[in-house]
């Protein structure tokens, strides 16, 4: 299990977009990728989920990830998050 | 998602209980932080000990008659002592106005009292329901929850096993959608769970090739509803050939949420299956068991009847 805390900074939050980008980079490996608020926990292969989340700036997340590729898709999405979704 | 319930909410239209403050408006701001009351008969009458004073407090007539009997010197000292505690707040039923030196007790310490002309029982009652709705452990879970024949059937599964394509051809079949992908569920009481959507995401599904739809515009208002009883709980996962799957239907298996025991299938999904109708016929099968009836055990005793006849003719 891979592990790590991130803090969006993004201006608007986790909209649809980027809420997106987090599942298809999510969707890229067979592991299960959960994303963490307080105490909710959703798929992050999942849009509803993700949006679900209400994720504002200032939030505080957590990336857990396990299975195949947890180091990896760790990082990506840590990558994704602090690069304020331009990354790609 | 954790709602905070603050004194001054429960002055709002929208509950069923109907309250008037009196006294202690300043402490209006403070918040209910455990989800009991208190009836403070013992309290007034002197014993302190187990004091809940962290409660909303509730006196009824008892109290009031009680209170009404006490000289001046008796009340300075009972209530003196009283509002030393750190009192939420107080309430009053029936209409019950208490005396200006309880007033003056309670605005001095801000502590809220409020009055209600109904009657204790019924007063408490709605009360505890609110505190209920406020206090009742809470989980967020990953699946998307259908009500289907007036059974709440919870679907878990992988993402991409097809839980939302499900739910939509149940739809589409006259059932009614809960919540997609993410369902709240509470626990009321000790063995009901109830579940709903975030507010945000009500109503709405995601279908993959489609993008996110708005079930309730596109099927109409009934095919969704805000919020279900919990009453069997599937699992689907993909066909494992290896995998022992349950053909008779004699065990009762349960999935535990918030320790409350729900009875629980797996279904397997293989193409060509439909699944909607076996979703649709588990949920008839489990209203048969509500109604006392089970199938697999009935057939049972049938083949078991049968075979005993049998041996009498051949004997």
């Amino acid at each position: 299990m891979n592990e790590r805390e991130v803090v969006v900074k993004s201006n608007a939050g986790v909209h649809a977009r980027p809420a997106m980008m987090l599942v298809r980079e999510a969707m890229k490996f067979p592991c299960s990728v959960k994303l963490i608020k307080g105490e909710v926990e959703a798929d992050c292969k999942s849009i509803m989920s993700v949006l679900g989340l209400a994720i504002i700036t200032g939030t505080t997340l957590k990336i857990r990830a396990e299975g195949e590729g947890e180091d990896e898709v760790v990082a990506n999405i840590v990558k994704l998050i602090e690069s304020d979704f331009k990354a790609n | 998602m954790e709602k905070k319930l603050i004194l001054k909410n429960l002055l709002e239209k929208d509950h069923d209980i109907k309250l008037r403050i009196i006294a202690g408006s300043g402490g209006l701001n403070k918040e209910v932080k455990v989800g009991d009351i208190n009836r403070p008969g013992l309290t007034l009458a002197g014993f302190y000990d187990f004091f809940a004073s962290e409660r909303m407090q509730i006196f009824g007539l008892g109290e009031y008659a009680y209170m009404m009997n006490l000289s001046r010197e008796e009340k300075m000292e009972k209530y003196g002592k009283f509002f030393s505690f750190n009192v939420l707040c107080c309430v009053f039923t029936h209409n019950e106005m208490p005396d200006d030196l309880f007033i003056e007790y309670a605005n001095r310490g801000n502590t809220p009292v409020f009055i209600t002309e109904s009657q204790t029982t019924r007063f408490t009652t709605s009360l505890l329901h609110i505190l209920d709705e406020y206090f009742a452990p809470c989980v967020t879970l990953h699946a998307t929850l259908v009500d289907v024949f007036g059974i709440g059937v919870l679907l878990f599964g992988k993402s991409g096993v097809g839980k939302s394509e499900t739910a939509l051809e149940l739809i589409e079949r006259g059932h009614r959608l809960v919540a997609d992908d993410m369902v709240t569920i509470r626990k009321i009481g000790e063995t009901l769970l109830s579940g709903s959507s975030s507010p945000m995401l009500q109503h709405h599904m995601e279908i993959r090739g489609l993008g996110i739809i708005n079930v309730r515009e596109i099927f109409g208002i009934r095919s969704v509803r805000n919020e279900k009883w919990i009453d069997i709980v599937v699992l689907l996962e993909e066909w494992d050939s290896k995998k022992e799957y349950d053909r008779l239907g004699f065990e009762e298996r349960n999935y535990t949420i918030l320790d409350v025991e729900i009875p629980y299938i797996i279904i397997p999904v293989r193409p060509g299956r439909n699944i909607p109708v076996l979703i649709e016929t588990a949920s008839l099968n489990q209203r048969l068991k509500k109604h006392g009836i089970f199938s697999a055990i009935e057939f049972d005793k049938r083949i078991q009847n049968w075979v005993q006849a049998e041996d009498v003719i051949i004997k």
